[in-house]
Parts: structure tokens; sequence; C-alpha cells
């Protein structure tokens, strides 16, 4: 699915001009935050009737501050900061996840507000792979099934997607592995197969969080290594507060208290 | 999506749900799916039970007593009663064919029923009532629901094989008889102008069948009033026995009759009066109503349990049209499986019924067994699954989305 076109926003500043002459030249970024802040209201919303019987609005929670980034193709880009620092928000917020408080997310020029629900979610099909800390693979199914699962929902045929997936899984070292369910692989393994299925319908943007958190390090060094030979072609966006981790991106984006304190090349 | 990548799409969803739900089954998830069929199941041998014992009623098996009374009566196309059976063929010979039925063994009573309509004069008051011609013996308590206990035993007018022997005159009313000739025993009574009857009982005790004025008499001196002697003829056989077995003998002694059991004869009325259909349609009612409730409870905290997974889903970019036939896919599993189960248990469960039934109150099973009832259950199920979706869909719809 090519993302729908929306209307480049209106330049703003004297450098308008320079700006739009280097994206003639330069390909897009694959994703771009402009000015996102993140507010979540904790607990439940008290309702009309809750605020007539005096009910205190639920307090809110900011957890990510004016935060721009952009993103380009065939980059690593590794988001550091302590825990609550706002990494997972801006992760969500780049895949469509979420969408944010304020500011505004385009993908490949298209702001994923204008997108229904159901746009967004095949945007997330079609162009993003998301691999979890926790792995989310459906427990009841195999490896093959699980880093299949995408391609159910874009109609590739049983024996196309088996193939694909077993080719997938041959490539970070699990050919062997095809039938097992989670259950029975370990967590590196598990991790291996969760990356597998992000790249299955060959993305443009694959989001990671703290992809090596659960393993150890010598696990976690494998898992690394695929990443970096999945790059080549697509961008990448790792958050994590692992040092070996981050070491494979190309730039890093430090937050702290949802605001971007920096963003340096390596 | 072109139509090919559709059907691949929705034949993979189902795939992947029965996939889903075979592994979570014996896998994953065991005790909660296995509780889940297990109570579709339930629901469906019991609505296979009640339904076969509704059929059973419909069909005719069940006798409801412990001495298994059978009527014989002459092959006939249209409707029959045991009251009033004039115009139809009779048979022949009553007297010496009751002989040889009380001879089979197992045979308790039997006794030609010869039934007319009589006029009846009882000091001055008469009436026409329906007179019920037998010959009593002592196993022999009523007909027709009226007491044969004012009646001499073995038809003495007919003892020697003719109708020349004693005469005896005695007349049983019922309650209703009695009460509309306002009769008590020991009046003398006339019947189609035949004065030598006398008033020997009247039975209290009873409501005959429609509340109709009934006279039972002794057989032979009703077929002198009525013309029956030439031929000693009547018009049924009631026979009483502990034996379903003796049905077989039973038929064979008219070539051309029939031999009824009372279920037979007490149900028809019942099946004419939909009672069986009734009783099979509030079983499917009771079963599918509380069978949704139960799926609807039980998937539902299933979906609930189930939503990281869901938001899984979507977070990969699983559509939630997608989801919901999961959702669906696993539910219809779930009930179809369960309806099977149900409906071989229930297949069973009519045999323990069947059993539990003969060994103590019948003498023939009760409930009717049929394999027509193992699709007939699965599609009881399957209507579960189908009513359940809506709310299950709805539910999933709002747990799924979000971040995992």
């Amino acid at each position: 699915m090519t993302p729908p076109s929306s209307a480049a926003p209106a330049p703003s500043d004297d450098g308008a001009a320079t700006d739009a002459r280097e994206h003639a030249t330069d390909p897009p970024p694959v994703v771009r935050a402009t000015d996102v802040t993140k507010i979540y209201t904790r607990g439940s919303d008290p309702g009309r009737i809750g605020r007539l019987l005096g009910r205190p609005d639920a307090p809110k929670v900011r957890a990510l501050e004016s935060a721009s980034v952009a993103i380009e193709p065939g980059e690593i880009v590794g988001l550091a900061g302590p825990s609550g620092s706002g990494k997972s928000t801006l992760l969500h917020l780049l895949a469509g996840l979420e969408l944010p408080t304020e500011g505004t997310v385009t993908f490949q020029e298209t702001d994923l507000e204008s997108l229904s629900t159901r746009q967004r979610t095949r945007l997330r099909l079609e162009h993003v792979g998301i691999v979890f800390q926790h792995f989310h693979l459906l427990e009841s199914l195999s490896a093959r099934a699980n880093v299949a699962l995408p391609l159910v929902e874009l109609g590739v045929r049983k024996r196309d997607r088996r193939e694909r997936a077993e080719r997938l899984l041959e490539r970070v070292g699990l050919g062997d592995r095809t039938g097992h369910r989670p259950g029975e692989l370990s967590g590196g393994e598990q991790q291996r197969v969760a990356i597998a299925r992000a790249l299955v319908t060959d993305p443009t943007l694959v989001i990671a969080d703290e992809p090596t958190g659960e393993l150890d390090t010598e696990t976690g060094r494998r898992v690394l290594d695929e990443f970096e030979r999945i790059a080549d072609d697509r961008a990448v966006v790792l958050a994590s507060h692992d040092r070996p981790t981050l070491e494979i991106a190309d730039r890093i984006v430090r937050l702290t208290d949802g605001t971007i304190r920096g963003d340096d090349e390596t | 999506m072109s139509p090919r990548e559709l059907l691949v799409r929705w034949l993979g969803v189902g795939s992947v749900g029965i996939r889903r739900t075979i592994s979570r089954a014996t896998r994953t998830a065991t005790k909660r799916v296995q509780f889940s069929v297990a109570g579709v199941a339930v629901v469906i041998a019991l609505l296979v039970v009640v339904t076969g014992i509704g059929i059973g009623l419909a069909a005719g098996t069940t006798v409801y007593d412990d001495d298994v009374d059978y009527w014989i009566v002459p092959e006939s196309d249209g409707e029959r009663s045991t009251l009033l059976s004039t115009d139809q063929p009779q048979f022949g010979s009553v007297h010496e064919t009751n002989d040889r039925i009380r001879g089979i063994d197992d045979v308790a009573f039997a006794s030609p029923v010869l039934s007319e309509v009589v006029r009846i004069e009882i000091d001055g008051t008469s009436e026409y009532v329906l007179a019920v011609g037998v010959i009593n013996s002592p196993d022999l308590d009523s007909v027709t629901d009226v007491s044969t206990d004012g009646l001499s035993h073995d038809d003495p007018y007919h003892q020697s094989g003719s109708d020349d022997d004693e005469w005896t005159g005695e007349v049983v009313l019922s309650r209703s008889a009695a009460s509309l000739l306002e009769a008590d025993p020991g009046d003398g009574a006339t019947i189609n102008g035949e004065d030598s009857f006398t008033v020997a009982a009247t039975d209290e005790g009873t409501d005959s069948v429609g509340d109709m004025p009934i006279a039972l008499v002794q057989l032979s001196e009703l077929q002198t009033l009525t013309g029956g002697d030439e031929h000693d003829q009547a018009d049924q056989f009631v026979v009483g026995t502990n034996s379903p077995a003796v049905e077989d003998e039973l038929a064979g002694i008219y070539p051309q009759s029939e031999v009824l059991t009372r279920g037979e004869l007490t149900v028809s009325e019942a099946a004419d009066s939909g009672l069986p259909l009734a009783l099979a349609l509030t079983a499917l009612i009771v079963s599918v109503s509380v069978g949704t409730l139960f799926v609807l409870t039980t998937n539902g905290l299933e979906v609930v349990a189930d939503r990281r997974q869901l938001a899984t889903l979507s977070a990969l970019g699983v559509s939630t049209r997608s989801q919901l036939g999961l959702v669906g896919t696993q539910t219809l599993v779930i009930t179809g499986i369960g309806g099977l189960l149900g409906a071989i248990a229930g297949l069973g469960g009519i045999r323990l019924v069947n059993y539990v039934a003969t060994a103590t109150v019948t003498s023939e099973p009760i409930a009717t067994s049929h394999l027509l009832f193992v699709p007939y259950g699965l599609a009881a199920a399957l209507l579960i699954g189908l009513l359940s979706l809506p709310v299950l869909l709805v539910l999933t719809r709002r747990v799924t989305g979000g971040v995992p």
C-alpha cells in the first residue's frame, strides 16, 4: 500500500526555499516526527456525570514533549535514555500504533493523523515491522506460522507464505526450528522469530523496542548482528538503554523526561 | 485486493483460527478450552436426551405401567378409539379366541371388548349410554376407566360355549352414568327394552374418559342385545401382561389385526395435541438460550484474556476484520466440537435413560435414539456459536488495538 498523499506543510521560515530544494533532490525521510507531544491520562476519565458529581479529572502524564526526529532510509537510529524517558512512546508514535496529542508524524510524507485506524493498520502491515521486547509471539502457533501471519493478511498463497517464512527463519539461524512453538524456543530464538516476522513483509521501517532487553549478552549480540544485516535498504529504529545495542546505530537520539536532549551521529 | 487474494486471506484466517483452537485445546490453554467445549457438550447432550424422549412419546414406544397392556384391533386405515368402534370391522369367535390368548404364557388377563350405544332406563329415567361388554377376570381391574368389580368372572351366560347359561344381568355404571340415571346399586335397569338387568355397582372412584356415561356389562349379554351373538363378535381385545415379548404372538391371533400398546393409544392424543413437538421445541429453545449464554460468558472471558495477543495482531497490521474472523472461527470450532461430543453423549444418555426407565418404571424404552441426532446436535451447537458471535465480535472490537 502506498500511503495516501497529504498536503506538505507550508514553509514557515526563511530557509524554506532551501529546504524545498534539498527535499527535491534527497529521498524523503521514511518517517518524521515534528514537535510531537504525547499526553496520557492516568486512570479513567470521569465523564460528564462524574464531572457534575464533582469527580476531578484524571491526572495527565506528559510522556513526550515537542520531540522532532526524522528517520532516513537505510539508517539505524538508536533511541537512548533511562526508563520513563519516552523512548517507547516515540517508537509507538513512529510506528503509528498511537497518535500524538500535539504535533505530526508523517510516514513517507503522509500525515498519520489523516489516516483512519484501518488505513494505519494496513500501513503497518505493508511498511512497518515491529519487534517487541517481550517478543509477543502467538503461543499456539509454530515459529513458521508466527512468521507467516502477516502474509495471511496480505492474501499470499499458503505455499508462498510457507516458503518465505522458512527462508527468513533460515536466515536468522532457525531453519531447523520452524515447527517449534514459542514455548519450545529459548528467549534468543523467540526474538529471532520475532525479527523474521517483522521482516516477512519486506517493510520500509523496522521498529524495535528493547530488542535485547531479555537476552543474555551472547544471544543479544547475535540478534544485533541480524539488525545490522537487515538495515541495508531500510530504516531501523531501536530503543534501548543498553550501550552495546546502541553501538550498532548510525545515530543516537537521546531522551530525558520526554524531551530530546541530543541527536548525534556515532 | 483481488477476489483471489481475499479468498486466500479468509481461508488463511480460518486455517489459523482452527490451528490456534486445536493448539489451545491440546497445549496452551487446555483447561479453559476443555471447559468451554464441555459446557456446550452438556447442553447439547441434554437437548438430545429430551428430544429423544419427546420423539419416543410421539413414536408411541412408551408404556407407563408395570403392566404392559395391548389392544388387538382390526386393521384399519382410519382413526381408532378404544371406546367407540362402530362401523368398523369386528372380530368373530371372540370367547374362544380369548381363551387362547389367556393360554399364552405371561398373559395376566384378556378380554374382548364390545362397545355399543344403548338406551338404559332406570326408575323411569332414560338415557343413552355407551355399553361396554367384557369378560371379567381377577386381574382385569377396569375397562375404559370403569371398575369391573361388580361383574362376575368369565361371562357366566357363555360358560358352556353357547349363550344359554346363567344370565347375570349385571351392570356397572360409571359415575356420570349413575348420576344421569340417578341409579344406585340394586336398582333394576332396562337396556334396549330388555328389563332383566340390575345395577350391580356404580363406580365412584374415577372419571371415565371424557366423563362419558358408560355401562359395563357381560360381553355375551350385550351381544344378545345387539345381535353380535350370532358370530360371537367384539370390536377389540384388551390384553394385560408383564412381558412385551407376547406382542408377536398377539399379532398372529387374527390375520388382519393390529396390536397396539397402551402407550400407542395413550400418547396418540398427546401426539395429536403436539406435546412431543412442544417438548422438543422447548428443549431446543432452552438449550440454545443456555448454551448461548454459556458460550458468551466463557468465550467472552477468553477474548478478554486474549486481548494482548489481539493487540499484537493489530500492531502487526492484521485488520480488525481478520481478528473478528479468527475469534468467530475459534468460537464455531469450540461449539462445533462441543456439539459433536454432546450429541454422542446424548445418544449415550438416551441409552442410560432407557436402561433406568426399563429397570424401574416401564417395560419398554421411553426415548428414541437415532443417528440423525448427531447432525441435529451439531447444528444446534453451531446455532449457539452463531448467536454468540455478534456480542463476541463487539467485545473483540473493543479490546483490540493499542499497544500490546
